[in-house]
């Protein structure tokens, strides 16, 4: 059969969550992340939907499957599913929306709630071309990600702006984490036994999955 | 829409139906419709007029077929739609359902008039994407809001001889009720303000508020589901189908009675859990191998069949081909008690002791009829056609899952792919024949 896709030759997969209220622009962000699309017509998303995007960081291919998930409060209730072995999170407001941003502290709250105290978050203010309608200013963004230890960048999914630094910053910073992991566990990070599974956190799910060449061709 | 000629239609043999339901042309991305209006198939209205008696009496049994091999002429859909999801009954006469139908209305009027006491932006042809209230019970002031209740409260006061006292009051709230309903008036916004934006349809605000006090109304209606993400999807054809405000209300409240199990919610759990667990188990049985793959791989909570089970493949599907998707399934599962059910369960459960000889009569889906058969053999109560649906579509892509997918993304990635090329008609033949076969396999096990 031969590699049935290319994109299948990683040596981590990461598993990334999309959080943040509704119609902040979770899924155009993501859209411009993994295929490079951005949609004015885009619908309200239901349930979870998923993709994923390899890049590199260092030497090391690295896999991110992103989740994306409805904004709405209610659907919340599926979530230990949805944080279940993710590694890194986008907290995602809208600029123009300062509500959006009040309610940081909540998905923040939540964030800390199901997942590991290792996981990355960078808080994320999207739609930063709409420069008229500003409601939240960079500094006092910037302030609150600070006093919350969590990384911080704007973003425009329409106008690609930020949006392959953002996700590469957090890639590249859960890339840290678990190379640092695995050395203060006494292990080379290149020469992990073959598939062993780095827990980030105690979660007993695959997270950070090392993966070690033994179908790739 | 009302200037096609339609008697043109039906002789051309496979005409496509997307010209009712009009795309803008800017959008391209939009999948193209499988459905075609095919003579001696499709239920036209000549065929549809010819199933009433002159008194009104409709012979329900000669259109299910129809529906189920060909779906039902965009031209007629809106007032067939009414009668397959049990707004009246086929043996009502025209004058009692012209009655209830004025009776509904006068209802719908009372609701949402309680609704814009409490809110004015309600029916006055805007609508609000801003939060107004705090979970408190505080008002909140964003300046959006406050814009859309002045213009409302202006336009209520222009044709209003008293001159309007239902100024909006920026007092706390404490009917907890009031609270959780204006809460969910900005998340209806936000979504009216992102469905089916590509139809030409929507392009008028008349018809994006009219989707929006559809929504606020039934939150009111409903206050166990409330507004979940999800139901503007399934309230949106409502409103392009029927004309009347009113008459699309009803007709979504009846499809509510069916879905909105799927919407509810507590602290711990979505209703659509249990469907899903549902899915788990026809799977298992099944397609053991399949079932037990996708739990290797961390799919085994189906989570990411939500939406498919949620807004009934809406996402899946051109606007057009849903709509015929559903009106097969509903055929398929069409009791004539329906009606009677909804209006009075208790006298509907008396009758459902005759269900033995309705379970051979051509008034009774064949979906229906199989559940009928099988009732008494089953410990539990049927499950709804849209499980076997999914099941189908997952069974139909058992070798790929089981050899590609190598993770849950590849799964859902598989299942994209067969979406955009899913046939409805063929999708509905799938799910009879896996329902068929699980009703057999559960009743051996239950033996």
């Amino acid at each position: 059969m031969g590699a049935y896709r290319a994109d299948d030759d990683y040596d981590y997969l990461f598993k990334v969550v999309l959080i943040g209220d509704s119609g902040v622009g979770k899924s155009n962000l993501l859209s411009r992340f993994s295929r490079n699309e951005f949609s004015l017509e885009s619908k309200s998303t239901i349930g979870v939907e998923f993709a994923t995007r390899s890049i590199h960081v260092e030497d090391k291919v690295v896999k991110a499957q992103i989740w994306d998930t409805a904004g709405q409060e209610r659907y919340r209730a599926i979530t230990s599913a949805y944080y279940r072995g993710a590694v890194g999170a986008l907290l995602v407001y809208d600029v123009t929306r300062h509500v959006t941003f009040e309610n940081v502290e909540r998905w923040l709250k939540e964030l800390r709630d199901h997942t590991d105290s290792n996981i990355v978050i960078m808080l994320v203010g999207n739609k930063a071309d709409l420069r008229h309608l500003r409601a939240v200013s960079t500094e006092d963004a910037k302030a609150f990600a600070e006093k919350e230890s969590t990384f911080f960048m704007e973003t425009s999914a329409l106008e690609s702006m930020n949006v392959e630094n953002a996700f590469t910053e957090v890639l590249t910073q859960i890339y840290r984490v678990v190379s640092k992991k695995a050395l203060e566990a006494g292990d080379d990070p290149a020469a992990l036994p073959k598939g062993q599974t780095i827990n980030v956190g105690s979660k007993d799910d695959v997270s950070a999955v090392k993966k070690v060449g033994c179908c790739s061709s | 829409m009302a200037s096609l000629d339609i008697t043109k239609m039906w002789r051309d043999p496979g005409a496509p139906a997307d010209s009712f339901y009009l795309v803008r042309p800017e959008c391209q991305d939009v999948p193209k419709s499988k459905f075609r209006i095919k003579n001696g198939k499709t239920l036209s209205e000549r065929k549809w007029r010819a199933a009433f008696s002159p008194e009104g009496y409709l012979d329900i049994g000669k259109t299910l077929g129809r529906i189920h091999r060909g779906g039902i002429h965009p031209s007629i859909r809106g007032e067939v739609w009414e009668f397959l999801l049990g707004c009246y009954d086929p043996k009502s006469s025209h004058a009692e359902r012209e009655d209830i139908r004025k009776q509904r209305r006068t209802q719908y009027a009372i609701l949402k008039e309680e609704c814009r006491t409490m809110f004015p932006v309600i029916g006055s042809g805007r609508y609000i994407t801003a939060p107004v209230i705090t979970e408190d019970g505080d008002p909140i002031l964003d300046p959006l809001v406050l814009q859309e209740s002045k213009a409302a409260k202006e336009a209520k006061e222009a044709t209003s001889v008293t001159g309007a006292s239902d100024d909006y009051e920026m007092v706390k709230e404490d009917d907890k009720r009031v609270i959780e309903w204006k809460l969910s008036l900005h998340q209806i916004g936000l979504d009216v303000a992102r469905t089916d934006r590509s139809l030409v349809f929507y392009e008028k605000q008349e018809n994006l508020s009219k989707l929006w006090d559809i929504l606020s109304v039934y939150a009111w209606f409903d206050k166990d589901v409330n507004y979940c993400q999800g139901m503007s999807d399934l309230c949106s054809p409502m409103i392009i189908l029927l004309d009347d405000e009113a008459d699309a209300f009803w007709c979504f409240e009846r499809l509510m009675r069916r879905l909105r199990g799927n919407f509810r919610y507590t602290e711990s759990s979505v209703g659509v859990e249990s469907q899903l667990n549902n899915l788990a188990s026809v799977t298992q049985v099944i397609d053991p191998k399949l079932h037990q793959h996708l739990d290797k791989l961390g799919g085994g909570d189906y989570l990411f069949a939500v939406r498919m089970l949620m807004v009934l493949f809406r996402r899946e599907f051109s606007f057009c081909d849903s709509l015929y998707l559903w009106e097969m399934m509903w055929a398929l599962e069409y009791d004539p008690d329906l009606f009677l059910t909804y209006e009075d369960p208790e006298l509907a459960a008396d009758k459902s002791e005759e269900s033995k000889s309705k379970a051979k009569s051509r008034q009774v889906g064949k979906f229906e009829r199989e559940n009928m058969k099988n009732a008494g053999k089953a410990a539990e109560a049927p499950l709804p056609i849209s499980v076997f649906l999914v099941a189908s579509v997952l069974k139909d892509k058992s070798d790929k899952l089981l050899t590609e997918a190598r993770g849950l993304d590849d799964v859902v990635k598989i299942l994209n792919d067969v979406n955009g090329n899913l046939d409805a008609k063929k999708a509905c033949t799938g799910a009879m024949k896996l329902h068929r076969k699980y009703l057999k396999k559960a009743a051996n096990t239950h033996r």
